[in-house]
């Protein structure tokens, strides 16, 4: 019974991810509301990405903006100079965000967890000064990049209903590896390390080769997002990469809560919405965007969906007693 | 099997285990008895790769563990519990006895991202395994439940079996019966000699006297860092400055 | 041209160390990171501003109130939010995202409440500059040096030789054991970002005058403050302005004499190479290795 009832939410789930661009687009003539799914796929397997790092392996990072930002100019530099195909790019500009990653978490592992936000905020203003103040100018500096579209074998993704369909099936394979490592030897020694890194060394896990790794999976996941983001929107410049983003992806994860998939994809589409409200106040965005952030962070902890969870569990528990 | 040479650890001027050497035999149960502040988790903490001795030597299995890193440490076959409870509390109880088997397992990074078939009974394995090893101290009604919701006991527990999931040859007991009543403590008496039946050795710090005189085939007993006395249980019993030590020296 | 170069370095470098100052005085209280600072720098830039060149207020009148000011907002942060937040035993990242979220709220709220232009700060004395070695150098300028050269002097007494100080330093170390021995540990941490805060307006006034005041004045200078801590010893009074000063030379010379395009990343770059190389400081101070 159960069972059938969770096959049914999958599937209609699935239909409607199906149904919905082309609703959005045809029938409600709605093209913008496709192009904000994109970008919440997008945020996903970025956040998706973060949340490896901190919900799971315990880390900060509040430059994760650097690594979006490597895989969108990675991909676009590559492409507008090898003439590789996009999408070749764009994991090539993700493996190279993997390496800076664990180039910058080997040192990284040792500091304490307040530094380690230093260290991070000082590479993502780093890695912001290169991109907008480059030498020799290669990044077009503050006059950005224009680029092209992802194209498969010759057909262009020209729509954002194309596009998000692709990006769909790259979510899914993303929070499918996401899933994976998390239940698995890998998992568990992240976790480990979150819960008590002491007892994890004394269990044999090897914590700096492991804090390492969490680095590095999660550079791979925010930079290939940051990739498809530079080619949904063809144009890039160091503007969208800047410290408040770092701030946002964290804050998506806070949001909703961390070390969960359902978490990451509450945040994303709360703050995604809000953005969009409060697009007409944007004098005062920050402002009620940082009265919003210490609201919950004194209000709940545990995030929107935890606190979702939370409830429901104590329905649950009633219903149950009562039956 | 463990050979401790004239290790000394010193943490600025502060002298924490001065010139100790010991010896642990293969299938005994060693004890390493002292009175508060003696030096007795600190000296496990250098033979466990936690702290680098300053001087001296740590052989274990006729190799140089002295100056290696706990995870090194482990995966030669030595384990160990800690004094203040280290589980991982937001895990459930299984899964802490699953990170404890992490170093004998072979799958690596990608076998785990795309879940491949030998991963998939890899981890079926391990799980089964961690299930029945929880058997071996009751624990095995409560192996979903978070392993911080467990009582007292049954987290000291918890971390034995742990520590037992990598099959070690030599396990370090740091003050298992701490916080226990007196039927845990009967159990745990029991518990030692089971271990000890799996073929693995035991090295451990204690301060239930009771317990320690019952079950250590071998005392060593540290003071101020130093050793002090060693012998079987009766023997460190008559010594005179082993009793004076305890009862606090008023002369 | 040299001697212009190390003034501005040194006015620039003991702005950073004031505000390091204020870093490593809430760190050695409570053992946490504030993001607050660079903005408190930029509101008690606007206070003043207002008091003493909209309002007209005498300057050491408008000086007192911006400080008293900002000792109150910094306590009123403290036991407002940090508090709450340290009692509920949350995981630390909140605390340290807390404080972004204020530095967001005061950021923009000044631009709200004082506009987003530059605005003009009148200078602080009618005398337009004191001689040194025959060159001339602004007032406001050799008022900055002096005053953190003061300041580090205050705090390291304060903090070695004073009851008060010395209950906050056993605060941090061991709060229960300071509890024991009758220390107001709520009191004393409320204390050092009350009066890290202070520090960080009376910066603001300082600089006002010789930058102009606009809302996005501290937050650079905030990130350049961590830089100076963590190059002189995070927690070390000493440290923090040693390696404002060292900092805020380092960037004057290499954007005079190299490019001045990348001055920012220098601090950046240094902060880096602290935190991995060399992370206890010039100072050596243990606070950042495991």
């Amino acid at each position: 019974m159960k069972t059938t009832t969770f096959k049914k939410q999958y599937i209609l789930t699935g239909l409607f991810l199906l149904v919905f661009p082309f609703a959005a687009d045809k029938v409600f003539n709605w093209n913008y509301g496709v192009l904000l799914a994109n970008f919440c796929i997008l945020y996903i397997i970025a956040v998706s990405g973060l949340d490896i790092l901190f919900g799971y392996s315990g880390q900060i990072s509040m430059g994760h903006a650097a690594f979006f930002c490597i895989g969108a100019y990675g991909s676009v530099l590559l492409h507008q100079h090898t003439g590789l195909p996009v999408i070749l790019t764009i994991c090539t500009g993700a493996v190279l965000a993997t390496l800076v990653g664990a180039l910058l978490a080997y040192p990284a592992s040792k500091l304490v967890f307040h530094f380690l936000s230093l260290a991070t905020i000082a590479f993502g203003q780093v890695v912001y000064q290169l991109v907008a103040q480059s030498p020799g100018n290669i990044t077009g500096n503050f006059t950005g990049k224009f680029t092209d579209t992802i194209s498969l074998f010759g057909w262009k993704l020209n729509s954002y209903t194309k596009y998000y369909f692709f990006s769909i099936v790259c979510l899914g394979i993303f929070l499918f590896i996401k899933i994976n490592l998390v239940n698995s030897r890998v998992g568990r020694a992240f976790i480990a390390i979150r819960e008590n890194s002491h007892a994890a060394n004394g269990m044999g896990i090897n914590v700096r080769k492991y804090k390492v790794i969490a680095f590095a999976t999660s550079a791979f996941y925010t930079a290939f997002a940051g990739g498809l983001y530079a080619h949904l929107v063809r144009f890039i410049s160091p503007d969208t990469f800047t410290q408040k983003q770092s701030v946002m992806f964290l804050t998506m994860l806070l949001f909703g809560g961390s070390a969960s998939v359902g978490g990451t994809i509450t945040g994303v589409f709360t703050v995604q919405f809000l953005n969009e409200i409060l697009r007409s106040a944007e004098r005062y965005q920050l402002l009620i965007y940082g009265i919003l952030l210490l609201t919950v962070i004194l209000a709940f902890p545990g995030g929107l969906y935890g606190l979702v969870r939370q409830i429901l569990k104590k329905k649950g528990g009633k219903s149950d007693a009562a039956g | 099997m463990l050979q401790v040479e004239h290790l000394t650890l010193k943490f600025g001027g502060l002298v924490a285990n001065n010139d100790v050497s010991m010896t642990v035999e293969q299938g005994k149960i060693t004890g390493l008895i002292g009175p508060n502040g003696a030096g007795k988790t600190t000296f496990f903490n250098s033979i466990s790769g936690v702290y680098r001795p300053t001087s001296g030597t740590v052989t274990f299995l006729g190799k140089r563990i002295d100056g290696l890193q706990p995870y090194q440490i482990n995966q030669l076959g030595m384990s160990r519990t800690y004094q203040v409870i280290n589980l991982f509390r937001k895990m459930s109880v299984v899964e802490n006895v699953m990170v404890g088997m992490h170093p004998h397992m072979k799958q690596g990074f990608f076998a785990s991202a795309f879940k491949t078939r030998a991963e998939r009974r890899e981890e079926r394995e391990c799980y089964e395994r961690a299930y029945e090893l929880l058997d071996f101290v009751n624990l095995k009604d409560r192996a979903f439940e978070e392993a911080g919701s467990l009582s007292y006991g049954q987290q000291r527990h918890l971390e034995i079996v742990r520590g037992l999931a990598s099959d070690p040859k030599l396990i370090l007991l740091d003050e298992p019966a701490a916080g226990m009543n007196s039927k845990e403590k009967e159990e745990l008496n029991a518990l030692l000699y089971r271990i000890i039946d799996r073929g693995v050795s035991i090295l451990i710090i204690e301060h239930d006297m009771k317990l320690m005189m019952g079950v250590a085939d071998y005392l060593y007993v540290l003071n101020y860092g130093k050793l002090l006395a060693q012998g079987t249980a009766a023997e460190v019993q008559a010594n005179p400055q082993v009793v004076k030590a305890y009862l606090g020296g008023d002369e | 041209m040299l001697f212009q170069i190390i003034v501005s370095g040194l006015v620039i470098g003991s702005i950073y160390g004031l505000i390091a100052l204020g870093y490593s005085l809430i760190y050695k209280s409570s053992g946490l990171m504030s993001f607050v600072q660079g903005d408190m720098l930029t509101f008690g830039a606007f206070l003043g501003y207002t008091f003493y060149g909209v309002m007209g207020i005498p300057f050491i009148l408008s000086f007192a109130m911006v400080i008293l000011l900002m000792f109150a907002l910094g306590f009123a942060i403290e036991k407002g939010v940090i508090h709450r937040l340290v009692a509920k035993n949350v995981l630390p990242i909140y605390t340290v995202l807390a404080t972004i979220a204020i530095s967001y709220i005061i950021q923009n709220g000044s631009m709200v409440l004082f506009g987003s232009d530059i605005k003009y700060f009148p200078p602080v004395t009618s005398i337009k500059g004191i001689r040194v070695l025959s060159l001339n150098v602004q007032t406001e300028a050799a008022l900055c040096i002096a005053a953190s050269v003061v300041f580090m002097i205050l705090f390291n007494f304060f903090m070695n030789r004073t009851p008060l100080g010395t209950a906050m330093r056993a605060a941090t170390m061991d709060p229960m054991a300071a509890r024991a021995c009758g220390i107001d540990v709520g009191l004393t941490t409320g204390l050092s970002w009350a009066i890290a805060s202070g520090i960080a307006g009376f910066a603001g006034m300082l600089i006002g005058p010789v930058y102009g005041v606009y809302t996005t004045l501290g937050s650079v200078i905030g990130t350049k403050g961590f830089s100076s801590a963590v190059v002189g010893g995070y927690g070390n009074m000493l440290g923090a302005i040693v390696g404002g000063v060292l900092l805020g030379l380092t960037e004057t010379f290499l954007s005079a004499y190299v490019s001045s395009a990348h001055k920012d990343i220098i601090a950046y770059f240094i902060l880096l190479l602290f935190l991995f190389v060399k992370p206890t400081g010039i100072f050596n101070e243990r606070a950042i290795a495991d």
